[in-house]
Parts: C-alpha cells; sequence; structure tokens
C-alpha cells in the first residue's frame, strides 16, 4: 500500500496534461477547411460517387467558363459534416440537397435569403416552383435546381395479358393490383407475383413520402396553413380518416398479394420487387428508369400518371434546391454558379451523360424534360409536376412532421384491428406539439 | 471497484497432482486435449459430434453460400437466391469493380494494416501496466478504457469530427489521411480489457523468476507475458482486424472525398445505389470478407494450440 | 491462497519505478483522450443544450432529459431493448460456449468447421441484414419459407408481424455474436492445462464435474470477458435492429438507440439524442460495474 502514494504524482501529472489538452480543444476548431480565396467556391452535394462524376462534369464547363474554381465536396452524411461545420461557424459557400430540408436548415440559421431578382435566369424559373422556396418570414432561401413528381410505372406486358388497360381511378388501380396477383400475368403457373410494391416503412419517412401521393389524391393535407404564418395539423380530417381508412383496408388488410409481402418494412432500396419483375405497379419518382430499362427492359413497361382518388390526381413533387451558406461573404461567385446551373446549358449538362443524372425534371422552363433525356416518357414525370403535383409544406422544419407520421401511418397499416379515427387523432396531437416545438401553431 | 488484486489461485499451482508429472513429451492421448474429452477414434460419440458439427456448418455456414451464390448470379433478387448459382457469371464483380471497389478495398488494407499494428502495441502495453502492476487509480483507468466501448459513436461523431479536423495542441488537420481513421482506432477498450484479464491470469511465479534474473520491464513483457497470453493476442488481432474492417462513420467522418472511403462504406453506397442489384453488393461483400478471414486463418492457431503444459510451470 | 498476496512487482519494485506504469499506459490514454473522452465529455455537455450549431448552443438544463425520459416512444422501447439485450446477449453467449466446447480441436477438419462458422464474425454488418432480409423473405419461395413449406408450414412473416420481428432480430444478432464468443471462449480453452485433464480421468471425475470444476474455473478470464461484452453491448443494441428492420413494423423493433437516431438524424435533435445517450451510458456503467463487482466476488470466493 506504500506505493499507492507514490504514484499519486503521475497521476497528477496525467490529469494536468487532460486539462490542458480540454481547455486548448476548448480555444481550438475553427476555419480548417473552406477556402478563404474568393474565387474559389466550396460546394457540397450529398452524393455517391457515381453522381458526383455528372456535379464534376458540370462544375469544371463552369470554371471554364467563369474562370471561378470549385472545391467540390459530394458528401454522404451529408448533415452530420454540416453540423459539425456549422459548430466551426464556417459553411460550404454553396450547398445542393433535398427541397424538404430549407425548413430545417433556415431555423438553424444555416441559409444566406435569396433575392429571386439577383440570380440571372431566375425569371426562367416558373412561379410555381419559385413558390417552394419561400421562407417561414416569407422570404427565399433556396434556389430551384431539380424536380421530380411521382409517376406511376406499370408492366405493360402484364396489362396486355390479363386484358386490363392502364388504370386511373383508384378503384381501377385496385383492381388491376387483384388481377397481377392472382392472375399469373408472368404464366410461370406459381402465385409468385404482386399488385404494387410500396415502401411502407417508417424509417427515414418512408411511409409518410409514399403515402402523400395518396393523401394529396383523397383531398387530404398533413398540415394545413392557419393564416398569419402559422399551421394547424390536419391528419384528423374527415378526408384523411377516409383515404387512411381506404389505404389500409385495400392495399394492406384486404386481399393478399395487392402490396409485395414485406412492405411495411421496406424503404425504397430494399423495395426492389418492381425491379425484380414480380410485382407490376410502383407508385415512385423517376429515379430509377434506366435501372428498370436495364433489368426489365423499355417494352415490359410503361410511365403512366397517377390514379386518380375522389380529390383529384395531384402526386406529391420534390427535388433538390441550391442553398447559399450564410455569412460566406462570396455572394457574386454564389449568384454567378446558381446563374450557371439553372441555365439552360447547365441544366443541359446534369441531365445528360454516362452517369446518374442529377437534375431530373428541369427547373429552367425553356426546356422540355422528354427532349434533353431524349425519352419521350419524362414528358409525362415533367406533366405531373407542372400540372398535378403538390410539395410537402416547405416553410416549417418538416423533418419530425415527416417521422412522426410516417411511424402513424406504419402503424395504421401494421395492426389492422385498430380504429383508424382515433389513431390519427392522436398523430394530430403529436403533429401539433411538433408545430408548437416550432413556434408554428396558432 | 477495488484495484484487482493478481489471483494466485490458478488450477497449475505446482503443487496440485498434474505438477509432478514429468513434462517430457506430450504423450497425451487426444481426449485430454479438449474439454469435452472428445475422442478421435469412430464411435458414438464421434458421430455425435459429427452430427453436431453438421448442424453447426448448416446455421452459421449455409446461409453464408446465398452470399456467395448471389454473388455470381446475374440480377440476383430476393425470392430467388438459392444455396447453389443457377448461371455462373463474374459479371457482378466486374459491376464492382467499376463503382471502384478495389480503390476502396486498397484503403481498407492500408488503414486495417496500420490500425491493427497500432491498436495491438498501444493496447498490450496498457494491459501489461493493468495486469502486472500495482497503482493507485488502477481500477478506474480500466473502467475508463471500458468506457470508451460504451458510448455510441454516432453521438460522438459531430465532436470527434471537430478533433480530427484540428487535434488539440498540434494543430494538425487529419482529414483526408489515414491517421484520421487509425489514430482513433488506436486505444480499444475490448482488447485492454481482454488482455488485461489474461495476462493476469499468468502466475507470479514465472514473473519472479524473471525479476531474481534481471529482466527489465519490455524484455518481460516481450519474451515472458506476450509468448503466454498467444491465445489472447490471436482473439484480439482477429477482432480488432474486423472492427477496423468493419468501422463505417468513422472513415465517412475521416474523408474529404470519396476517394478517401473504405470498403465498408463502399458496400453502403452500393446498397443505396438503385443502378446496381443485390448481385453487385453480394459480390463486394465476398471481396470485402476475404482479408477478415486470412487474418483469422492466420491467427487462428494461437486460439487453440494451448499453452505447452508445462510452460506455465516456470 | 490467502488475500495478503500482493504481486512481486509491487513488493519488490524500488520507488521510482512506481512511474513505469504510467509509461506503459501513456500512449493508450493520450489516445483515448483525443479520440474519445474529449469527444464524449463534448457530447454530454450537448445533452444540456438546445444545440443550434450556427446560432449558438442554448442551455435549457435537464429539459432534453425530462423530454426523453416522458417520451412514450422512449419508454415502449426501454422493453424492447432489455429482451433483445437479454435474450441477444444470453443466447450468444450460450451457444458460443457450445461451439467453443464441440469445435475446440486440433484436427484439419475442425479448423476447417470453426472457420465457416465463424464466417457471419467477418461479414459486413450492413452486409448480414442484407443477407437476413433475403432469408426471412415473407413468401413461400423465401429461403426459410421454403423449408417450412417442405414441412408443410405456411409461409411466415418474419419481419411484418409486430409479434414475432423482435424475435427474428434476436435470431439474427445471436448468429453474429456466437462465433465472436466462440472465439474468445476457445481462446480460454486454450489456456486450461491439459494434465489437469488426465489427472481427473485418473481421480475417475464424470465428464459433468470436469467441465464444472476444471474447465469452467480454468476459463474464467474468457467467460469474464464475454458477460462484460454483452452488458457493455446489450443494451447498445443498434446495428442489428437498423439493417433488418428500422425499428418497424409499427415500432415493435424499436429500441433505445434507433429511438436516440431518429431524433437525431431524422429530427435534428442533437440535444435529445445526445441527452439518450447519456442515459443509456450511465445505465450501462452501472451495469458492467455490477457484472465485474459479482465477477471479482465469485473470483475472491
Amino acid at each position: 500500500m506504500r506505493d499507492h502514494r507514490r504514484s499519486r504524482r503521475p497521476a497528477a501529472l496525467l490529469v494536468a496534461t487532460a486539462l490542458a489538452f480540454g481547455t486548448v480543444a476548448c480555444g481550438a476548431g475553427s476555419g480548417s477547411a473552406g477556402s478563404d480565396d474568393p474565387n474559389t467556391l466550396e460546394v457540397w452535394t450529398r452524393s455517391n460517387p457515381d453522381p458526383a462524376a455528372t456535379y464534376e462534369r458540370v462544375f469544371a464547363a463552369f470554371t471554364g467558363k467563369t474562370g471561378i474554381k470549385i472545391d467540390y465536396q459530394p458528401v454522404i452524411n451529408f448533415d452530420q459534416q454540416l453540423q459539425s461545420r456549422a459548430s466551426t461557424k464556417d459553411l460550404p459557400d454553396v450547398m445542393i440537397n433535398d427541397t424538404a430540408l430549407m425548413g430545417s436548415y433556415q431555423s438553424q440559421g444555416l441559409l444566406k435569403p435569396i433575392d429571386p431578382a439577383s440570380i440571372r435566369g431566375g425569371d426562367e424559373i416558373t412561379e410555381k416552383t419559385w413558390a417552394s422556396t419561400v421562407g417561414i418570414d416569407g422570404k427565399h432561401y433556396g434556389i430551384p435546381y431539380s424536380r421530380q413528381a411521382q409517376t406511376l410505372m406499370i408492366r405493360k406486358d402484364w396489362l396486355g395479358k390479363l386484358g386490363f388497360k392502364a388504370p386511373t381511378t383508384w378503384q381501377e388501380m385496385l383492381s388491376v393490383a387483384k388481377a397481377f396477383a392472382t392472375k399469373d400475368p408472368d404464366g410461370d403457373g406459381k402465385a409468385d407475383t404482386y399488385g404494387m410494391v410500396v415502401p411502407g416503412s417508417a424509417q427515414n419517412g418512408y411511409a409518410a413520402w409514399w403515402g402523400a401521393s395518396f393523401l394529396w389524391q383523397g383531398g387530404a393535407e398533413i398540415i394545413a396553413p392557419d393564416g398569419n404564418d402559422t399551421y394547424r395539423p390536419a391528419m384528423a380530417s374527415t378526408a384523411a380518416v377516409h383515404t387512411v381508412t381506404w389505404m389500409k383496408d385495400n392495399l394492406f388488410c384486404g386481399d393478399n398479394g395487392v402490396t409485395q409481402p414485406g412492405a411495411l418494412t421496406a424503404v425504397t432500396s430494399t423495395a426492389t420487387n418492381f425491379q425484380d419483375g414480380n410485382a407490376g405497379m410502383y407508385l415512385t419518382g423517376p429515379y430509377n428508369i434506366a435501372t428498370f430499362d436495364q433489368t426489365l427492359g423499355k417494352d415490359k413497361y410503361e410511365v403512366i400518371p397517377a390514379p386518380a382518388g375522389p380529390a383529384g390526381g395531384d402526386v406529391l413533387a420534390d427535388g433538390e434546391n441550391i442553398y447559399f451558406g450564410a455569412r460566406t461573404g462570396k455572394t457574386a461567385q454564389e449568384r454567378a454558379l446558381a446563374a450557371f446551373l439553372i441555365s439552360p446549358e447547365g441544366q443541359r449538362l446534369a441531365m445528360t451523360g454516362e452517369n446518374q443524372p442529377v437534375v431530373r425534371i428541369p427547373v429552367n422552363s425553356t426546356l422540355n424534360a422528354a427532349k434533353v433525356h431524349g425519352d419521350a416518357r419524362w414528358s409525362v414525370v415533367q406533366r405531373a409536376y407542372e400540372d398535378a403535383s403538390e410539395q410537402f409544406p416547405n416553410a416549417p422544419d418538416f423533418a419530425p412532421i415527416k417521422q412522426d407520421t410516417a411511424d402513424a401511418l406504419n402503424a395504421i397499416f401494421t395492426y389492422c384491428g385498430g380504429d383508424v379515427r382515433s389513431q390519427l387523432k392522436e398523430l394530430d396531437e403529436t403533429l401539433a406539439g411538433d408545430l408548437k416545438d416550432q413556434d408554428l401553431l396558432k | 471497484m477495488s484495484a484487482p488484486v493478481i489471483d494466485p489461485v490458478r488450477p497449475a499451482a505446482p503443487d496440485t497432482p498434474a505438477g509432478r508429472r514429468p513434462r517430457a513429451k506430450r504423450t497425451t492421448p487426444a481426449r485430454f486435449d479438449t474439454a469435452l474429452g472428445w475422442s478421435d477414434k469412430p464411435g458414438l460419440a464421434w458421430t455425435f459430434r459429427i452430427l453436431l458439427c453438421a448442424i453447426a456448418l448448416g446455421i452459421f455456414a449455409a446461409p453464408f453460400l446465398t452470399i456467395l451464390s448471389g454473388a455470381f448470379t446475374a440480377n440476383a433478387s430476393g425470392s430467388s437466391l438459392s444455396f447453389l448459382p443457377h448461371d455462373s457469371t463474374l459479371l457482378n464483380f466486374k459491376v464492382a469493380g467499376e463503382r471502384g471497389i478495389w480503390d476502396y478495398f486498397t484503403n481498407s488494407l492500408v488503414i486495417a494494416g496500420g490500425g491493427l499494428l497500432l491498436q495491438l502495441v498501444v493496447c498490450t502495453l496498457a494491459a501489461y501496466a493493468l495486469a502486472r502492476h500495482r497503482f493507485r487509480g488502477q481500477a478506474l483507468i480500466l473502467t475508463l478504457f471500458m468506457l470508451t466501448m460504451m458510448l455510441p459513436e454516432e453521438v460522438i461523431a459531430i465532436p470527434l469530427s471537430l478533433v480530427l479536423g484540428d487535434v488539440p495542441v498540434v494543430h494538425l488537420d487529419l482529414k483526408g489521411t489515414v491517421w484520421g481513421v487509425i489514430l482513433p482506432l488506436g486505444a480499444w477498450g475490448f482488447s485492454v480489457m481482454m488482455l488485461t484479464e489474461f495476462m493476469r491470469d499468468i502466475p507470479d511465479e514465472i514473473e519472479e523468476a524473471a525479476r531474481l534474473d534481471g529482466v527489465g520491464e519490455l524484455r518481460m513483457l516481450a519474451q515472458i507475458v506476450l509468448p503466454l497470453c498467444k491465445p489472447a493476442l490471436g482473439v484480439a488481432g482477429v477482432l480488432g482486424f474486423i472492427m477496423i474492417w468493419d468501422q463505417y462513420l468513422l472513415p465517412l467522418i475521416a474523408a474529404k472525398d470519396p476517394t478517401d472511403y473504405t470498403v465498408t462504406v463502399a458496400l453502403s453506397v452500393l446498397r443505396t445505389d438503385p443502378e446496381v442489384g443485390s448481385g453487385v453488393v453480394l459480390a463486394g461483400a465476398v471481396i470485402a470478407l476475404i482479408p477478415s478471414l486470412i487474418v483469422y486463418l492466420l491467427l487462428q492457431r494461437s486460439l487453440v494450440t494451448g499453452i505447452a503444459a508445462g510452460a506455465t510451470k516456470g | 491462497m490467502t488475500a495478503t498476496v500482493t504481486t512481486p512487482v509491487a513488493r519488490r519494485l524500488p520507488r521510482k519505478k512506481t512511474v513505469v506504469p504510467w509509461l506503459f499506459l501513456a500512449p493508450g490514454l493520450l489516445l483515448a483522450l483525443v479520440f474519445k473522452f474529449w469527444p464524449m465529455a463534448k457530447g454530454i455537455w450537448l445533452s444540456f443544450f438546445d444545440v443550434r450549431p450556427f446560432l449558438g448552443d442554448q442551455w435549457i438544463g435537464l429539459d432534453n432529459y425530462t423530454r426523453v425520459l416522458t417520451d412514450h416512444r422512449f419508454q415502449d422501447a426501454i422493453g424492447h431493448t432489455l429482451v433483445l439485450g437479454l435474450g441477444q446477449s444470453l443466447g450468444a453467449i450460450l451457444l458460443g460456449f457450445v461451439l467453443a466446447l464441440l469445435l475446440e480441436g486440433q484436427a484439419r477438419s475442425l479448423k476447417i468447421i470453426r472457420t465457416a462458422v465463424f464466417l457471419p464474425a467477418v461479414t459486413a454488418t450492413a452486409v448480414v441484414g442484407e443477407l437476413w432480409r433475403l432469408m426471412y423473405y415473407p413468401t413461400s419461395d423465401g429461403l426459410l419459407n421454403s423449408g417450412l413449406h417442405l414441412l408443410g408450414l405456411g409461409p411466415v412473416q418474419f419481419l411484418d408481424n409486430p409479434n414475432l420481428a423482435l424475435y427474428s432480430t434476436m435470431a439474427m444478432g445471436i448468429w453474429i455474436w456466437a462465433p465472436y464468443n466462440m472465439v474468445i471462449i476457445l481462446a480460454g480453452l486454450a489456456g486450461v492445462d491439459r494434465s489437469l485433464y488426465e489427472a481427473a480421468a485418473m481421480d475417475g471425475v464424470s465428464l459433468w464435474q470436469r467441465l464444472r470444476y476444471v474447465t469452467l474455473p480454468a476459463i474464467r478470464p474468457a467467460l469474464g470477458i464475454v458477460l462484460t461484452l454483452a452488458a457493455i453491448r446489450g443494451l447498445r443494441v443498434f446495428t442489428e435492429v437498423y439493417v433488418l428492420t428500422g425499428g418497424g413494423p409499427a415500432g415493435s423493433t424499436e429500441v433505445w438507440m434507433t429511438r436516440a437516431y431518429t431524433l437525431g438524424f431524422t429530427r435534428n435533435d442533437i440535444g435529445g439524442a445526445s441527452a439518450a445517450s447519456v442515459v443509456l451510458l450511465c445505465v450501462t456503467l452501472l451495469l458492467t460495474v455490477t457484472v465485474n463487482y459479482f465477477r471479482k466476488r465469485g473470483d475472491a470466493r
């Protein structure tokens, strides 16, 4: 035991070192990345390596044109990296990311407000598209870059074989789905086909993302504007109850096979039944047309507008915006980049090439998606976006609202014995809490 | 927790009956080689063991055949997978190669090699101090090392990312270098804990004898202690390699651009890439698990060789 | 032996040598300090704030904690975490022990079988999730279901049935961790003095007694590690759920960490996620210390 006293000294030394480390570390941690060169813009996108190659090409063209250099960083864990940069108060100059994140970023003060008139070529973006970047205070916080809307991918060969025509209403869609599931459309003698693919997991809010189109078509909304920059939850409305009940009774708790097995734990990357050739319909965005062409074959399926519900045929629209990081002090260069990105040339570059396109429906109204992509099916998506689509409300921080809605929908579809009305009422209260957290509840 | 007392009671204390046996060449029959005394001659027990082995293989290895068969099948998908490939093709590997899997693989190898070396050295040194020395705060230090395993890394991701961008005191930017991944892996609570436990179990008599011969601390560690805990080192090596190889968040945080990614990151990227099917992901998985398997094969000898019965007697 | 025995090192070393252990510890402590404890301290610090990195964090005291602890979804997750953590850890320890006993030995065939059985541990977690999703494929042509089909049993909804999903996840967890534990226990078995088995045989003890009185005491370090590991990892269970079910269906597999993850990364509530993690850290620490206390007491006896 004698030795213990002795050993205190090194221990104390160590603690002292630890403290020294701690204090220094507190003071450190500023501006490591981010170039101070006014002629270099740091640009982040949330991209895998393949689409990143497309962005590289676009930025190279920009640098060639203007001489402004781009320090481009494709980031996978975008929000984590962004938070860590935010705590050093040194944001990337330009970010390209989902439309749905605008409210969240704006509420954290990460974004610079944008005057549409200050962006050259901004008048080539339609009013409707610009309207989707208005923040809670009425100012714009993003520049639209790429848009998309959900359409129905459907097996043309199966329809033909079973003698159906493309469905235009929910009821027709349901009949087709049942026929796909039971009438052996692939002719292998086995009951191994399903009506439609659903990414119905609550993870990352997928159930709400997929279900949104149905809600719009049934005349429901998740939250509704309540005058004066406030919102109210709207999931307990009669329209919402009717819609969700219809989905539950017919798609999840009705006949087997209308949706693919495992739908309630599927996310988009695991809901591969359509491309695997065992499900006949998929309501989704135009991300995977190239994949479907490759695995199924162009001649096997077609892209049609989503079947209409009782309140119409509106589908969910989303896409990517260009955001300017707050307090970066390179406004002129950032505007030049944005102007190039939304110009016909910039958009065209991003829609073509051998890597994955990063612009789907161009925001530049002088461009025609089908022409640039060289594929008539894109006009279906463009029409859906322009004529019959609705985005998630862009002003509030929608992430918690989407997640709570997805949790509730997933639970309703899982427990077939539950009471939809009371479950939606409960969701409504949760949503009210979310809005209250953001001071958006009246 | 009090400061641990090295447990002097050990089955192999010199006064047990076993200790009296002459320790010449090992002539023990096979049934004394294993805890259950398996016999290596055909018989009822032997048949029973083969049956159990078959079941174990069925449970643990057969699902793996699916990975293999999927990797060699074009357009592998959920309902069509089986234990054997329908039509063998290397297409999936080709696509994985086009997505740069080999570059990521090289990154992984560099990181895993360097990381494992550093980790083994650092953890062995720490374990030696914790197991073979007595000092104040010992239990606390061990708890601190175990603490490093307890906080989910997702939570420390953002602060860690700041540290990697600007290391305290020395102000180095480790992002985009392999050090950004290797250094944080150096102190692994599991290895420290395991090596400590096993080193504690070495009888004091051996150390005492060596001390009398005037052996210094480093030689004591390298020549006396380490050879005696070879099985533990084997485990630390194998599991350490797997742990480093399987890192996902850390390489992402430490990366400056996609060329810094590791094969595990690449696998997750492939998994969410709509343009490649399950087959390519599985091909990537097959590529990714080869190095871990090789390390396991190399180190597994130390797991079961056993300490030559006489050696522990000193 | 008596408890008065201290190590020879402590007894005989000249005084100045007490600095030696700290020299040995220095690299490890330094690395842990910079790359683990500092970020960890920062993480704990954040749990008391409304985290807004750019606008400046706001001190809100224990608000994050009350919010997490009163959230009914976190409360629901506690039960799942306990069932999954306990079931998975104990299952993996038992199975790992059985595997180690079964596969111990020098024969080449055993070496091959051991390597094959170890495969789950070397496969990337993301891929294991993928693999089990395929195995659990809910139609009669899924791998497991086609097996059941042969036995005349209908297709089982392994992951979509909210009453079954947690146990399906547990089975995968055991599958991953049992080979892992096997390796550690094998290392313990390697250290058992073979001559003890011989002596036991000469004394004519039964196999059970030999296992109980010779093998088990000798592999106590290995068992201790496996238990401590289970205590540390059991409640932290995350990846297994995340890659397989993502917490669904209807939250029936939601565990503490998946909930915390959702809070932090899809709801951008980093303060709340930190608070949830700190709660978990405290419970885990308590559990680990308890496990080790009882182990020490067992050792002393």
